[in-house]
């Protein structure tokens, strides 16, 4: 090997943060990046099973700058992928009356300060909720995206872009050279490979921390849940809707587009446990508990309790579940906000650490990226 | 074993209850565990200023299925039971009160409300360990409400109880602010049993409500249940006024026909005292319903809720290190 790297850039994960990432580095900076993609196929995990929504602000009223941040992010993304953005369906914003954290006087101030549209929900929709635990209903502009169709459109960019993805290669661990660029070892089916980048960005939302241990550098502090969204299909006079109950230990349930199916998540019963990977110590690695942990769902629970306040819920039949590893950053429990989390020079230079819990962060961290690019001339 | 295959919830009101709280816990999960396919265990702390919050946070990391609401005061026990009967998703909810209540009945006396009946309420065998005033002043309680106010509760029932969901939701939807189980689930009807049991107390020195709380609570119950004694003083005040009317006729009487009428300092004071005695009950009475009126119309919150948290099973440290060694072999 010369002193030239192999590639620019190895985007570690080849999820929807890591293609595009991939995409932007090719066509905008001119960049040559690699992505390693552990699965056969791209946007596989995260990416596919989240809920599947494209926030508008609504869901974080008790963080303003999340709200906004969605706000501004959500016309881009209807923009950018409008053939995977599903709005044939009508969203409602419930207000408990008991137990949540915000009034419905509340609620509605906050997104009229976000600019979000939202109204009283048509006296026909509020009749379906039970009015002793649900105090108002909005009737709110928001959609879900298709993964599947994400995906596709993901994967027709790369290649049109020409940006080259090895399938089933797991990065065991990264390293500086002695020329001061970054080593990246691989695994795939013919064994294990050593590619030398400029950078390494490592985007593997739940996996991050496990490459970082292997590489004998610091965790960053992060909360792993394993999740369980139910799989339901809804009675007649809930098709078309989705609603989401807010704020409390409550329940939201909307189209998952690939199954033609509704996902039902509730705050009480979705995460079933949780684990810590802590700055020091051995990073837990989430897919591998994840496969091996026993999955007993709670499906029944919700159905349970969401059809106490709409009781039409209780037609709702439960056809499967969505299990996923949900990474959040600790700090975000106490006031909900959802920041992303962008770290560069983590334990080696121009190691990027990154990851955001929705969809539409990409345009954040394109942001951050394009600006570290201008300044230092890598990304 | 084969699990029944209905949802039971079970609820208790904590206040400062560090000292059982475990074993309370561990004991419910066994029987539910063993019986129930679906359950859950609903914990209100009411304010507890030991170290039961943290006592039941812990046992959320270890067992499943387990539900903690903080109030953000003491509310008192029964506002305590609404908050976590305002949120349990059971099929059959059990109300329990930890300190004596047999966790071991429960199995059985869900299978009775299981028969349909709406309401399956517990009843002491005995009031061993009450004092002879408590048991006589028990004893005018019950009296009064089965005979006077017709309302059937039965002599030395607790709030140990399961509900229906048909009749829990019916008592949700009663938005009295003060509430009393044992005279609601009578009042919502959907049928009633009773079991007979006696209180296993986990404290060797169990906590009994002193005789003047048991009054307040008897009073506010009947207060709650019953407008009869504000009807009958006011029954009572009709009678009185025609009483005097009575009097004022006989004295004008006496005072046009009579020859040598003597100044009748001593009527005139019996008249004014007895008088007085009445008003003044009369007075005691309306002040009850007043108070209770008010209560009613500044319609607050039961209670407010600080948080909810739920079971969240950490895995245990030996897993963890499997996972990682076994991946490193990879």
């Amino acid at each position: 090997m010369g002193h030239t790297p192999d590639y620019d850039v190895v985007v570690v994960g080849g999820g929807f943060f890591g293609c595009s990432l991939a995409i932007h580095f090719k066509e905008e900076l001119g960049l040559r990046p690699v992505v390693l993609e552990r699965e056969a196929d791209l946007l596989q995990r995260a990416s596919y099973v989240n809920q599947a929504r494209v926030h508008n602000g609504y869901h974080y009223p008790r963080s303003l700058l999340t709200a906004l941040r969605c706000r501004v992010n959500f016309p881009r993304f209807v923009r950018d992928y409008p053939e995977c953005v599903v709005s044939d369906f009508k969203k409602y914003y419930g207000i408990g009356r008991l137990f949540s954290k915000v009034t419905a006087e509340q609620f509605r101030r906050f997104i009229m300060r976000v600019g979000s549209p939202i109204e009283p929900a048509a006296p026909d929709i509020a009749g379906l909720f039970n009015p002793d635990l649900v105090e108002e209903v909005f009737a709110v502009t928001e959609y879900a995206f298709d993964p599947v169709i994400l995906k596709d459109i993901t994967r027709a960019r790369l290649d049109a872009a020409g940006v080259e993805v090895r399938f089933e290669t797991e990065a065991v661990k990264g390293e500086g050279t002695a020329e001061g660029h970054l080593a990246v070892t691989t695994l795939d089916a013919g064994g294990e490979r050593r590619i030398t980048a400029t950078s390494v960005q490592n985007c593997t939302y739940a996996g991050l921390n496990r490459l970082l241990s292997r590489s004998g550098l610091p965790n960053i502090y992060l909360k792993h849940e394993l999740t369980e969204m139910a799989l339901v299909k809804m009675p007649p006079e809930l098709e078309g809707l989705s609603v989401t109950m807010m704020c409390g230990p409550f329940f939201s349930f909307m189209p998952f587009p690939p199954l033609g199916l509704y996902t039902l998540s509730h705050v009480r019963y979705t995460p079933h446990c949780e684990w810590y990977d802590h700055t020091n110590g051995a990073a837990s690695d989430p897919y591998a508990y994840f496969d091996a942990v026993e999955k007993r769902s709670f499906g029944a629970h919700m159905i349970r309790d969401a059809s106490r306040y709409i009781p039409a819920l209780a037609g709702c039949s439960q056809v499967d579940s969505l299990w996923e590893v949900k990474t959040v950053l600790p700090r975000s429990e106490v006031d909900d906000s959802r920041p992303v989390l962008y770290v560069t020079d983590w334990g080696l230079p121009n190691l990027t650490c990154l990851m955001g819990g929705k969809i539409d962060n990409i345009y954040d961290i394109i942001g951050f990226e394009t600006e570290r690019y201008q300044k230092t001339g890598v990304v | 074993m084969a699990h029944a295959d209905v949802f039971v919830s079970v609820v208790a009101a904590l206040h400062n209850d560090a000292d059982i709280v475990s074993g309370f816990i561990d004991d419910t999960l066994d029987v539910l565990k063993r019986e129930y396919e679906n359950y859950e265990l609903v914990l209100v702390d009411d304010g507890s200023t030991d170290e039961t919050v943290a006592i039941v946070s812990e046992a959320l990391a270890s067992h499943e299925c387990i539900r903690l609401i903080v109030l953000s005061r003491r509310f008192g026990r029964e506002s305590a039971l609404s908050a976590g009967l305002d949120s349990v998703i059971g099929d059959y909810i059990v109300v329990i009160e930890p300190d004596r209540d047999p966790v071991s009945l429960v199995p059985e006396i869900v299978e009775k409300a299981r028969e349909g009946v709406g309401v399956v309420f517990g009843v002491r065998k005995n009031r061993r360990g009450d004092s002879l005033l408590k048991r006589m002043a028990s004893g005018v309680f019950y009296w009064y409400f089965r005979r006077v106010l017709k309302i059937g509760l039965t002599r030395n029932s607790t709030d140990y109880r399961v509900l229906s969901r048909q009749a829990l939701n019916a008592m949700i939807r009663m938005k009295d602010s003060l509430r009393y189980l044992r005279t609601f689930s009578l009042y919502i009807g959907y049928g009633s049993e009773s079991f007979e049991y006696e209180f296993e107390h986990r404290r060797a020195r169990p906590r009994n409500k002193s005789l003047g709380e048991s009054v307040r609570i008897g009073i506010s119950m009947i207060v709650a249940s019953s407008t009869h004694p504000l009807r009958s003083v006011s029954l009572l005040a009709l009678v009185l006024s025609l009483g005097s009317v009575a009097i004022a006729a006989y004295v004008l009487l006496v005072r046009f026909l009579a020859q040598d009428v003597a100044p009748g300092w001593a009527t005139q004071s019996l008249h004014r005292s007895v008088m007085f005695f009445f008003l003044f009950l009369i007075l005691s009475v309306l002040c009850e319903y007043v108070g209770r009126l008010l209560a009613e119309v500044r319609d607050r919150p039961l209670y407010h809720v600080v948080e909810e948290r739920n079971s969240s099973v950490m895995i245990a440290d030996e897993d963890r290190k499997n996972v990682v060694t076994d991946s490193q072999e990879r």
